[in-house]
């Protein structure tokens, strides 16, 4: 399917990767430089470039889709147009947090991929598809930290376990459910977000299992939502605020 | 004496709320110190390993990982080795054409004992990196430099080898290769995104018109 | 990227006379054949501990040269400009990597090396005690500090040390991009509008006077090296660096129509010299010896990272993993 019908539908779903891949990213910018390694600085900045060129991608199929050009829509929205869900906006805090944050939404995003590879709209398929090895990696990354550090030290454990209490409401927000929902389902974009939640978590507990962490006992109604429809908590327009000072200097000149 | 108040230019930093005060001398526990994994890379299949350097890591697992993003950034490999460095035998180093090969005593020493393989890495000249000459099997690693003299010596001059147990180097498969399948786009990285003749052009002739 | 700067010691005070002179004359007589000396070889104390220096000083200006450019990071201007910023930052983390790994081979540890810096007990490149205000000084930064660089590690990269040669070479590789990518950005807005044009003009103005510090003090005036030469550690005079750069640069900025804030500065058709104010020397000591607008910025910065990073790199500890120099 190369036309695409329920052009809104899809153009929010594409909107939500999109936002989530560029705010995550930036937020995973701000350790290059000043990480806990060397190795894992480089590492970490790595993903944090694979991330924001994955929604560039986005931005751009958004743009055949009639939407403006990516960098008006990175560089210009204010935060009640952004459909991220809220765990990427929040700060980066320490290590901690941001390496649970990776670990859960990484998963998330690269079991997406996966699917829209057999998406039946075809250019996100083969975005998808060629973005697909590239998460392999972050997967790997994820797993190997979470793992190695939610078992080394009391330390290590307590700070990774009080990250994961916090991350886990607001990893559910990934998942919060489209208004046009169904609409996607049967034009064969997706096959839902509440398929994915659930594979997402078989993923995440496989590895949590192998760890001396908890998974949070969290109810549904406790997921932090409202991301999808550009209910952002405070960080998110001070971020853009941030990302935008010296583009929105001169926004039509080339930078 | 007015003590300003510390403001950085850089908003993350600005974040941190940093006492730029600090008394004690910074000391690192214990000089905390992971140990180091010697990576070799592969670039194209069918090509010898060729080393590329060392990174701190916790595992193998984590060398794998870390070696991936500081060795292979730019150019696509097929493949990749790390082998803890403690795990690697190193010979003398030789200089201008002497051949180690003809400096190696025979000996019986670890002759016994159960048959391993054990990769040969060889340095051609001072200055480039050692490179995987191929593999033997063999009881020890004195005996492993002992039979690599009779496979790979071909009197070509051999400045230095290296030997390290196969079952000590971890090494990606073929599978693996699907992690650097985007490497070719990451042209943010390279030369050829940076073209601005056209418009220095357009600009000088602007300001001669 | 490094530049020049008062890195060597006096050497008159160190003794070659303990050294044994048989081997001494095999060391350098491999040196003057062009061959490298490697981790296993002999060398003399005095070359082990100038090259561990140098090494380190190199690694730790990549380090700290993260900052300045990495204030911008968050507030690159567009996609292109954002990604690019995030790449060349991580080069310089990498080239520290990469660098501090070279000077492990030689016997002193990374994290002894970073101690070190940290309590002000090593040295990097002065330039990075300067604050980059605007957008405009990160690429000018990006261009003509990292041109400097380069100018720098291709002498270098003859130098004598195998793995700092081959650290050297991945180095020389990588930084292309960043000098295009310093030039493309700094053409942009000495060709764009009125409010980039002068955003970056006074970025050059303020960044010219630590450029004429960055290959260090006039050789009159420099730290004699004559051993240091012979054992090709020090390979090209901070004056001969120094002219490499105005004569590939200078007329790179002026095609852009902006002005050097020197108006001494010309080249001399008959010497084929370029003559300039003399910088002040007197700052570039008060500045180096930690009196910068932004010397305890940088290592209380670097330091905060260490010590918020320290819980992880206890983690990543194993009690049966040894700590052994690095082969290469």
């Amino acid at each position: 399917m190369d036309r695409a019908g329920g052009n809104i539908a899809l153009k929010e779903f594409l909107y939500k990767i999109a936002d989530d891949l560029l705010i995550l990213g930036h937020r995973n910018s701000e350790w290059t430089g000043i990480g806990p390694l060397l190795e894992e600085d480089i590492a970490f900045s790595s993903m944090a470039q694979d991330k924001i060129g994955q929604s560039l991608a986005l931005y751009q199929l958004l743009h055949e889709l009639g939407e403006e050009d990516p960098d008006k829509v990175a560089f210009m929205r204010k935060a009640g147009e952004f459909r991220n869900c809220q765990l990427v906006e929040l700060p980066i805090a320490e290590y901690e947090f941001s390496l649970v944050r990776h670990f859960l939404f990484d998963h998330s995003i690269f079991l997406r991929f996966q699917e829209l590879s057999n998406s039946s709209y075809h250019p996100l398929a083969m975005v998808a598809k060629k973005l697909v090895g590239e998460l392999r990696y972050h997967v790997l990354h994820a797993n190997t930290f979470t793992k190695k550090l939610g078992t080394a030290t009391e330390e290590s454990i307590r700070r990774m376990q009080a990250a994961l209490d916090e991350a886990i409401p607001y990893s559910l927000g990934i998942f919060e459910p489209s208004p046009y929902e169904q609409e996607l389902i049967d034009m064969g974009i997706f096959s839902g977000e509440r398929l994915l939640c659930q594979t997402w978590e078989q993923e995440v507990m496989n590895i949590i299992r192998q760890t001396s962490l908890k998974m949070p006992d969290i109810d549904r109604d406790q997921a932090k939502t409202g991301g999808r429809s550009g209910i952002h908590t405070e960080y998110l327009q001070l971020l853009l605020d941030e990302m935008s000072e010296v583009f929105k200097l001169d926004p039509g000149a080339e930078w | 004496m007015i003590v300003m108040a510390f403001e950085s230019l850089d908003p993350r930093i600005k974040r941190w709320n940093l006492s730029l005060q600090r008394n004690e001398e910074y000391q690192s526990a214990d000089l905390d110190q992971l140990p180091t994994y010697e990576v070799f890379l592969q670039m194209r299949d069918g090509k010898a390993y060729e080393h590329a350097g060392i990174v701190h890591a916790a595992t193998a697992d984590m060398a794998f990982v870390f070696a991936k993003e500081q060795f292979s950034r730019r150019y696509t490999c097929t493949g990749m080795w790390v082998v803890l460095s403690e795990r690697v035998w190193v010979t003398d180093c030789m200089e201008l054409e002497e051949n180690v090969y003809d400096h190696i005593v025979d000996t019986s020493i670890n002759a016994d004992g159960p048959q391993e393989e054990y990769e040969i890495f060889h340095l051609m000249k001072r200055g480039k990196q050692h490179k995987h000459a191929g593999t033997v099997g063999t009881t020890g690693h004195q005996q492993a430099i002992l039979q690599a003299k009779t496979q790979f010596d071909d009197g070509t001059p051999v400045l230095n080898i290296w030997t390290a147990k196969k079952a000590d180097i971890s090494a990606t498969d073929a599978e693996d290769q699907v992690i650097w399948s985007t490497l070719k786009d990451k042209t943010h990285r390279e030369v050829i995104s940076y073209r601005a003749g056209d418009r220095l052009k357009a600009f000088k002739e602007r300001q001669n018109g | 990227m490094y530049g020049g700067g008062n890195i060597f010691e006096a050497t008159k005070f160190d003794n070659l006379t303990q050294e044994d002179p048989v081997k001494l004359d095999e060391f350098e007589a491999r040196i003057a054949r062009g061959e490298k000396i490697e981790p296993s070889d002999w060398m003399p104390a005095l070359y082990r501990k100038q090259l561990i220096r140098m090494i380190e000083q190199h690694a730790n200006s990549e380090i700290i040269g993260a900052l300045p450019e990495g204030t911008w990071i968050t507030r690159a201007p567009g996609f292109k400009r954002k990604m690019a910023l995030m790449a060349k930052v991580q080069d310089e983390v990498g080239h520290a990597q990469l660098l501090y790994s070279a000077a492990e081979t030689l016997g002193k540890s990374r994290e002894q090396m970073m101690q070190d810096l940290i309590n002000g007990r090593s040295k990097y490149s002065n330039i990075f005690n300067y604050p980059a205000f605007t957008w405009a000084d990160s690429t000018i930064i990006s261009w003509l500090v990292d041109a400097g660089a380069i100018v720098n590690q291709l002498a270098n990269s003859k130098g004598s040390y195998g793995p700092y040669c081959r650290a050297l070479e991945r180095i020389c590789a990588e930084e292309s991009f960043h000098l295009k990518y310093g030039h493309h950005a700094v053409i942009h807005l000495a060709t764009g509008s009125k409010i980039q044009r002068e955003m970056v003009q006074d970025a050059l103005n303020r960044w010219w006077p630590p450029m004429m510090h960055f290959f260090g003090p006039p050789d009159r005036i420099s730290v004699h090296t004559e051993v240091l030469t012979k054992w090709k550690v020090k390979m090209a005079t901070n004056d001969e660096c120094r002219q490499q750069f105005l004569d590939m640069y200078v007329p790179k900025i002026w095609e852009l129509e902006l002005t050097v804030p020197d108006p001494n500065l010309k080249k001399n058709e008959q010497t084929r010299q370029w003559e300039y104010t003399e910088p002040d020397w007197e700052e570039f000591i008060r500045v180096i010896n930690g009196d910068g607008p932004c010397n305890k910025e940088r290592l209380a910065v670097r330091r905060n990272a260490e010590e918020r990073g320290r819980w992880v790199r206890q983690a990543l500890l194993t009690p049966e993993a040894k700590y052994v120099t690095p082969l290469a």
